[in-house]
């Protein structure tokens, strides 16, 4: 495993998601810590110093987020989970889910009795099917054993939790999207300001947490925020679950500790590229950070400052490896058809741009692009940069400029040859 | 009172206002597409950006709170530039068919067209094509194509008449607005609101569809007759320059449309449908033939004749129409209020289903000038005959709406009347007079409001006005006319 692990310390066995055997691990202490010896003020102290970042996409400070929460301000507070996963080549908040759904509850415990939140929620995504059932039936589990409900562990915190299941939408793992559609309304994101932290889910102050972001809660809670800070780098502190796909050997679920060396990771954890082949490129964070080729990424370790120094992101830890000979005409053409089928359809921008530009790219692979185009995907682009509600219209704008600034050469091939440079295959062949 | 500043102007903004409510209330134009001013704020079509001074991106000025010291400029290059491409956008998948739109003419996205982009689609791709002619009830149709998903319509139903009939269905450059399935939008009394507020010719009126170019017509400012709230509308007419000499010339005379005209202090932007569906109360068959006993006479005579029975008459009684102007109703008062014991008649009780009243607009009297009435005249007791005396001899009914039934008998009866009704020819003397599009008046609403309304049509020879007619009538019975 590559560097130190903070969530993934425990073997997975057929029970070892059960409340029994977390409990064995150690499970629940840190909540009883909290409860009984520390104030909510102390808790959020100590996330905030901690440095713990937010692991949904944006990578935002947690406790600057927490800290606009007023305590005492007379109003109920809420807390979700955002477990609508929806990133494509992200599958890593799913390993929690599925392997340690108490380390989730724990964690939003001890982050409810910070904001003193008394409903909590989990928004999973309605394709997600083991992980529901564990979550569901951790939540069983953690009610009969009065974590949550009246009185918890005999104090007079009392918090209730609620698994809410999504209908596929990717606009609704956005947080106010995923407000939205918790209060029954269509999903569509909504306009800021107000925050979600000042009026957010039911009108009320809200904090919308990425599952491995409070999934962070307890173990620096347990062992405090100056030895979460030892771990990573000392402005990216702490770990991410990366959720590695593509041509990989070993595709899946690491636990990278920030600050890693990420040809270490791509070519010894994971095991190099498949069927022995260069590397071309990597999407570091799901498909909506920008692309990052070979040379690109050999000086890189694998944190936020790192990764922004070059022009990308950690995004949500969703990394895609790109194989030598792939088509990236074709491959933007999958990315296309995506953001163009998963646009909510509220903003001008974002709804007609993303249709245009997937009608560009299907033209370009059929073999009747324009020498324009380009210029119009790049156009297209910078237009949906800021001029939306939420960011997907700015996402798959970084995305489509990320590919078209170091694949040019591939698209104004095909524009002009009416065929791929390259084999024009996504797949590596004989690994298909 | 904070002062913000466009374009380098300090402008005092309300505590409450956003940057684009501030901007329109001091004179600097944003344009918008979902914005409303009665409405929510959607944030979507994102027409409105404006750049904060300094700063090299845009936000959007419908959700940009007017606070202390906010510095912005609505027609930088960068503005120009987002505005003309969300005009490629929206245009992107809009049919451009002004031509055959019924809101050509009126469009917002036409003049936002010319006057921010001007420019032909540099799109090459084909259009999204969608559903046309959507019945989203019976009387509104959709045009999904030329739809551009500003949700105002959506937001009305929710936010405005409360009826959640609409919403919008699919995802992405395919979404639709629909109907809800348990066809509640027929219930929806003020469906008719959403064809106004339509940016673009989505939501077209059925009546109105393919009837008339709108810079054919001009409005009228007039008052819904249809209840007590006295709604203010424009009536809107062929314009006289436009006349149709051939074809169907009696659209000269027709109302083609019925539109609201915004009034905070009775109406705000809205009308019912009723209001709506006003021609079908003016364009009733029209009585225009002054009679004796069912005889026709000409005009002067059926004067002078309703003149010697008021002036033989001992014990007169008057129902007084509460459909009358404020002007006419005074003109009664002063010419013959002395002579005649007044009582003011509803002239229209609910039609069976009507909505009676609710919260937004709909009153139970179904009168537009009831307040008016009453405060010269007594109202009609309940059983009419509680109005009439032994002694009644005369009863001068003014306007539709009284069961002849119930008159006193043996009593002699002066009817003044605008419609083709069978009682016109039971009466002693019948007068024909004009209704409210052929003169000009005011009426008085429940809350005690005054509004005006404007002569639309001219009146025929045959008929007279009500406000003339009681001064001739008030004349002494020998001086002939």
């Amino acid at each position: 495993m590559p560097g130190q692990q903070l969530i993934m310390t425990f073997p997975v066995t057929a029970t070892s998601h059960t409340l029994a055997d977390y409990r064995a691990r150690g499970g629940y202490q840190t909540l009883e810590k909290a409860l009984k010896q520390m104030t909510p003020q102390d808790v959020t102290k100590e996330v905030t110093a901690s440095g713990l970042l937010g692991h949904g996409g944006a990578a935002f400070p947690v406790g600057r987020k927490w800290a606009v929460v007023k305590l005492n301000d007379g109003q109920p507070h809420h807390l979700c989970c955002n477990a609508d996963e929806g990133e494509p080549g992200t599958f890593k908040d799913r390993w929690i889910l599925e392997h340690a759904p108490h380390l989730l509850l724990e964690s939003m415990l001890i982050a409810a009795y910070a904001l003193q939140v008394r409903n909590a929620f989990v928004y999973i995504r309605g394709e997600f099917d083991l992980p529901y059932r564990r979550i569901a039936a951790a939540v069983e589990e953690a009610y009969a054993a009065g974590y949550f409900g009246e009185a918890v562990l005999g104090t007079n915190f009392a918090c209730d939790i609620v698994i809410y299941r999504g209908a596929g939408s990717y606009v609704c793992g956005e947080a106010s999207g995923l407000i939205t559609s918790i209060e029954g309304k269509r999903g569509y994101p909504r306009n800021r300001p107000p925050r979600l932290t000042v009026k957010g889910l039911y009108q009320r102050p809200s904090v919308i947490n990425n599952v491995e972001t409070l999934s962070n809660v307890a173990g620096i809670i347990a062992s405090g925020a100056e030895a979460f800070k030892k771990v990573g780098t000392p402005k990216c502190p702490g770990t991410q679950l990366v959720s590695i796909s593509g041509h990989i050997n070993r595709p899946g679920v690491y636990e990278v500790e920030y600050g890693y060396p990420l040809q270490k990771f791509l070519f010894d954890d994971c095991g190099g590229i498949l069927g022995g082949k260069k590397l071309k490129c990597i999407i570091p964070g799901g498909i909506s950070t920008k692309v990052l080729t070979a040379a690109e990424c050999e000086p890189l370790t694998y944190d936020k400052q790192s990764l922004e120094a070059a022009g990308s992101s950690v995004g949500s830890g969703g990394m895609i490896v790109i194989a030598e000979d792939t088509c990236m005409v074709r491959l933007l053409q999958v990315m296309l058809r995506f953001y163009h089928h998963e646009s909510c359809g509220q903003c001008t921008p974002c709804r007609e741009g993303m249709g245009w530009m997937h009608r560009i790219i299907d033209r370009i692979v059929g073999g009747q692009g324009r020498p324009e185009d380009i210029e119009r995907l790049y156009e297209i682009s910078r237009l949906n940069d800021g001029t939306t509600i939420c960011g997907m219209g700015d996402a798959a704008g970084y995305a489509t400029i990320g590919i078209l600034n170091k694949y040019r050469d591939e698209f104004e091939y095909f524009i002009e040859h009416k065929r791929s440079k390259l084999s024009g295959n996504l797949e590596v062949a004989g690994n298909a | 009172m904070p002062e913000i500043f466009i374009n380098g102007q300090p402008v005092a903004a309300k505590s409450d206002e956003t940057v684009l409510q501030a901007a329109l209330a001091n004179g600097f134009y944003i344009p918008y597409f979902c914005w409303h001013p009665s409405l929510s704020i959607a944030g979507n079509c994102r027409i409105c950006v404006v750049q904060p001074e300094g700063k090299n991106w845009v936000e959007i000025a419908c959700n940009m709170p007017a606070t202390e010291g906010t510095r912005v400029l609505t027609d930088s290059d960068l503005v120009r530039a987002h505005r003309k491409a969300t005009l490629q956008f929206i245009t992107l998948n809009h049919p451009v068919d002004c031509g055959i739109c019924d809101k050509a003419g009126e469009c917002t996205l036409q003049d936002y067209h010319f006057e921010y982009n001007g420019e032909r689609s540099i799109s090459h791709e084909p259009k999204v094509q969608s559903t046309k002619f959507v019945e989203l009830g019976k009387r509104i149709v959709l045009d999904n194509e030329r739809c551009i998903l500003c949700s105002r319509c959506v937001r009305f139903t929710r936010e405005i008449s409360k009826s959640n009939a609409l919403g919008i269905k699919e995802r992405g450059d395919t979404s639709l607005v629909r109907a809800a399935e348990d066809a509640s939008f027929d219930d929806d009394p003020y469906s008719d609101n959403v064809v106004d507020i339509c940016p673009v010719g989505a939501l077209l009126s059925r009546p109105f569809l393919h009837k008339a170019r709108v810079w054919y017509l001009k409005p009228t400012p007039s008052v819904c007759p249809g209840c007590a709230r006295g709604c203010t509308v424009n009536l809107w007419h062929r314009k006289p320059e436009w006349r149709l000499a051939a074809l169907d010339p009696q659209q000269n005379v027709s109302i083609a449309r019925v539109t609201p005209l915004e009034n905070p202090a009775v109406n705000g932007p809205w009308i019912c449908n009723k209001g709506r569906d006003l021609a079908q109360i003016f364009e009733r068959p029209r009585a225009r033939q002054p009679m004796q006993k069912g005889k026709p006479v000409d005009l002067p005579a059926a004067i002078a004749a309703a003149r010697r029975l008021i002036g033989e008459a001992k014990h007169p009684v008057a129902l007084v129409s509460s459909w009358g102007s404020n002007e006419e109703l005074a003109a009664f008062r002063n010419a013959l209020g002395n002579r005649f014991t007044a009582f003011v008649k509803p002239d229209h009780v609910p039609a069976p289903g009507e909505r009676l009243q609710d919260d937004l607009l709909i009153r139970a009297d179904k009168n537009p000038n009831t307040t008016g009435a009453r405060e010269l005249f007594a109202q009609l007791p309940a059983e009419a005959a509680d109005a009439f005396a032994e002694a009644t001899d005369l009863v001068l009914v003014w306007g539709e709406g009284f069961n002849f039934a119930r008159l006193p008998r043996g009593a002699k009866v002066v009817f003044l009347n605008a419609w083709l009704q069978p009682e016109n020819g039971y009466a002693d003397v019948f007068v024909p007079v004009s209704i409210q599009t052929e003169r000009a008046g005011h009426y008085t609403n429940f809350q005690g409001v005054v509004s005006a309304f404007e002569r639309c049509f001219p009146k025929q020879a045959s008929v007279a006005d009500a406000e003339t007619l009681f001064a001739a009538l008030a004349l002494p019975a020998e001086v002939r006319a």
